[in-house]
């Protein structure tokens, strides 16, 4: 009997786990799209200080330093802590999900409206931005994504907009201050539309933004902050009557744009199909979105439902970030293990190592989506470093044929089939298996 | 149940050349009463034994193997001769140190295999397809068993693998002392294989290498002073409660280029076994070392300089315990007709039987306990005289 096709879960999670059910049989659209409104037991596991938590410690932190030099030593640490521990849950989460489509998901969003660990307060922001703005809204609608990750703490700090005020506002006026036009400019550049805007369009959309503040009391528009005037953004005018009602009509009006459905579309089938798409795949995702009014699972199935999507032909390579957790998966660790205690001490350097340093993307527009972006030598060199690392971690006693078999079924070449069995100690059979192109694509 | 002492310190450590040196896997130890020591090394990857102890005697081993006949070899007793690399080793040879037992195999005979071929080595299986014993433990740990006054004290193994040869039952422990080394030379070469295959992978993987290919010099130093280091930890662990270690040494899987690696890989066992005979100091006389591998390899060279996974082959002895000078052996020869389906050097003896007398005269245990216990339906023949 033919060995089903594990292609499921390579190409659309984080491939299979050791001892766990198989998602085989191909791609199978209800299959995938189940995860999206499953139980999400590894999320609830590895859950996660939301924002009010972090706003009073920060609020506390602040007040005990005023009282004198390191009497904000506990809540500093506690700070420093939270940080940590949220680092951990990148390649846990997906590591043990069961669903990986859902973190998977929860990646490619956060990439695409990136929130990086600049300086300041943004590292203690970014998993409440990951579990607050992105993940609730995976399987929702990509307008209230938007929304709510515009408004987010973490982004507003990320791309300073704390730092933009209406120049005519009456904080302006007094402070000679001005607009800071980078949030503004990379909603449209990076989260929504990405083409089809004018410069006019940036600024008059900066003027609108401007005195937005979400802190530990919430959100809102500060009203000395604001621009008054109406604003003309993409042929639509908004006034200053409700600023916070705006902005959101904005988001929405933006978020059901071609341009951005096509955005969208490009973004799912680059992740999940080919760095260079099908033009049809794109358009269709496209004509999908906006069918939807924005709404995400029926888009995926678009996706899911395309011949692409069952090609055994694995395009795309997976990140390092995707790569150590399919790893782990195939070594079948689980939280208790006492090997993963190791992993988790090893796994920042060696990610750093392989180019994707742990929620550091470079740039606001996330970490590389295409393969180039991870093969340059000395990363290729340390992905080589982890695989032997890994398979010694494996021990000797598994059996690296099974291996192959387990990690890529029907898709693993005879040429690994083959070299997996020559090797001359197990532990080396699965680093040939580890360090294949087979196991990095997906 | 082996505990976990230290981890080793490379486990975790980004950046280190991926090129390798041989490899060093756990030392194993355990307890016995007496002053009688074993050492039992398993060399994982198939030790060709016609080229370490080389039948230059036999008229037809020159034609089989042209490339790898060519250099000079050190006599041993007229008929056999040793590999050059082994040069060090000639000494014990000379002191009666040394001992050798050619065309030896397991019984594993179907499949060639590393991985079923090491394992039945280290369970110490009778079957001829490496099926393992029930316990599917390893025939040293069943050995403590049955060695009187073998206590518990003992054990560890180190490192992130085990050695099989003393899982099981008896307690045991597991040191790993020395930094682990990378991919055997075979691991590379099937590694650089499968990314050649991938257009977008050939080019930064081969590129990868090279940078991990500048600090090779260092890494092979390292190598050099792992193994004398190893050979030292060894024998410290055996002048204190341990009598009997068991460690293994990878890198025998010489596929191509097997001038080049056999060197490295004589020159590694050799530091190894200097080093624990000087670390043994007095009681390196009641010592014996086996040196076993799974299998043997093709008796004719392979069009790449090395030679292919094969099945009669060669076990190592040394120590003051044994006596020496001598290679044990009921020679099959090497024409075509003699050959195991006209490949393979003939397995004349079953392995396991050297081990199991080096077991009765070290250690006083039963015939009847090393054939039923120890190793389950061993024939052990005659008593190859081991020891002195």
């Amino acid at each position: 009997m033919e060995p089903a096709s594990l292609l499921e879960e390579i190409r659309f999670g984080y491939g299979p786990r050791l001892r766990a059910a198989r998602a085989a049989g191909g791609v199978d659209p209800d299959r995938v799209l189940a995860q999206l409104t499953a139980p999400d037991p590894e999320g609830a596991a590895w859950a996660r200080p939301d924002l009010a938590t972090r706003f009073a410690l920060i609020a506390e932190d602040r007040a005990l330093k005023k009282t004198g030099i390191g009497a904000n030593a506990r809540t500093t640490a506690a700070l420093k802590d939270i940080v940590a521990a949220d680092q951990h849950t990148a390649y846990a989460r997906p590591t043990f999900a069961a669903a990986g489509f859902v973190e998977r998901l929860v990646n490619l969003w956060a990439n695409r409206i990136t929130v990086s660990n600049a300086s300041g307060n943004v590292p203690r922001f970014v998993q409440s931005f990951r579990d607050e703005a992105i993940r609730p809204h995976i399987g929702g609608n990509y307008g209230a994504m938007l929304r709510a990750a515009l408004w987010h703490p973490g982004m507003q700090v990320y791309l300073s907009q704390i730092a933009s005020i209406g120049p005519d506002s009456v904080q302006g006026k007094r402070r000679k201050r001005g607009l800071n036009e980078n949030l503004a400019r990379e909603f449209l550049e990076l989260h929504s539309m990405r083409v089809g805007y004018t410069q006019e369009d940036v600024t008059q959309l900066a003027m609108l933004l401007a005195g937005m503040v979400h802190d530990d009391k919430g959100r809102r528009v500060d009203k000395g902050r604001v621009q008054p005037g109406k604003k003309l953004i993409l042929g639509q005018t908004y006034d200053d009557s409700d600023p916070e009602a705006e902005i959101d009509r904005l988001v929405a009006n933006v978020a059901l744009r071609p341009e951005t459905a096509a955005n969208v579309g490009y973004t799912l089938a680059r992740h999940f199909i080919a760095d260079d798409p099908p033009a049809d795949l794109v358009d269709s995702l496209a004509a999908a979105y906006l069918a939807h009014d924005g709404d995400l699972p029926p888009v995926y199935r678009v996706l899911l439902s395309h011949p692409a999507a069952q090609s055994p032909d694995r395009q795309k390579l997976r990140s390092p970030q995707e790569y150590v957790a399919a790893s782990l998966r195939l070594l079948g660790i689980t939280a208790e293990d006492d090997r993963f205690a190791k992993v988790m001490r090893r796994m920042p350097q060696a990610l750093l190592a392989m180019g994707q340093p742990i929620y550091r993307a470079l740039r606001p527009d996330g970490w590389p989506e295409v393969a180039q972006g991870w093969m340059t030598p000395p990363m290729m060199a340390a992905r080589i470093d982890w695989a032997v690392d890994c398979a010694r971690l494996a021990g000797d006693r598994i059996d690296p044929v099974a291996m192959v078999d387990t990690a890529l079924g029907d898709l693993a070449s005879p040429l690994l089939k083959q070299s997996a069995t020559r090797a001359e100690q197990r532990w080396e059979g699965l680093a040939v298996l580890l360090g294949s192109p087979e196991f990095s694509r997906r | 149940m082996p505990v976990d002492f230290v981890l080793s310190r490379r486990a975790f450590l980004i950046g280190c050349s991926v090129a390798a040196s041989p490899l060093l896997t756990p030392v194993t130890f355990a307890a016995a009463s007496g002053e009688n020591r074993l050492l039992v090394i398993v060399l994982r990857g198939a030790m060709d034994g016609l080229d370490v102890v080389r039948p230059v005697g036999d008229a037809n081993y020159a034609a089989l193997r042209p490339t790898l006949a060519a250099d000079r070899p050190l006599d041993l007793n007229g008929f056999f001769a040793l590999h050059p690399a082994a040069a060090p080793l000639m000494p014990l040879w000379a002191a009666g140190e040394m001992a050798f037992a050619h065309a030896v195999a397991t019984p594993y005979r179907q499949g060639r295999s590393h991985f079923v071929g090491q394992d039945a080595l280290e369970n110490g299986t009778g079957g001829a397809a490496g099926d393992l014993t029930d316990a599917r433990d390893g025939w040293l740990n069943r050995a403590l068993s049955v060695i009187p006054g073998a206590t518990a004290e003992t054990a560890v193994s180190v490192g992130q693998q085990r050695l099989l040869i003393l899982e099981g039952e008896n307690p045991n422990q597991h040191f790993f002392p020395v930094s682990e080394s990378d991919l055997s030379l075979q691991g590379q070469t099937l590694l650089a294989a499968v990314n050649a295959a991938d257009p977008l992978f050939a080019q930064p993987f081969a590129a990868g290498q090279d940078l991990a290919r500048d600090t090779e010099g260092m890494a092979l130093m390292k190598g050099r002073e792992n193994h004398a280091q190893l050979g030292h930890y060894v024998a410290e662990q055996l002048t204190g409660p341990s009598r009997i270690a068991s460690l293994s040494l990878g890198g025998w899987d010489t596929h191509l280029r097997q001038t080049k690696t056999m060197t490295e890989q004589l020159t590694a066992l050799s530091d190894l076994v200097l080093a624990v005979k000087t670390g043994l100091g007095r009681h390196w006389g009641t010592t014996l070392v086996l040196a076993l591998t799974e299998f043997g390899r093709t008796a004719r060279e392979n069009g790449s300089g090395g030679t292919d996974h094969g099945t009669g082959g060669l076990m190592i002895a040394a120590g003051g315990a044994l006596k020496g000078g001598q290679v044990w052996t009921d020679w099959p020869g090497l024409a075509d007709a003699d050959l195991l389906a006209e490949r393979d050097l003939m397995p004349t003896r079953d392995v396991r039987a050297f081990a199991g007398w080096a077991l009765r005269g070290l250690y006083g245990v039963e015939a009847s306990a090393i054939s039923q216990v120890v190793f389950p339906g061993l024939d052990m023949g005659s008593d190859p005289a081991l020891l002195l």
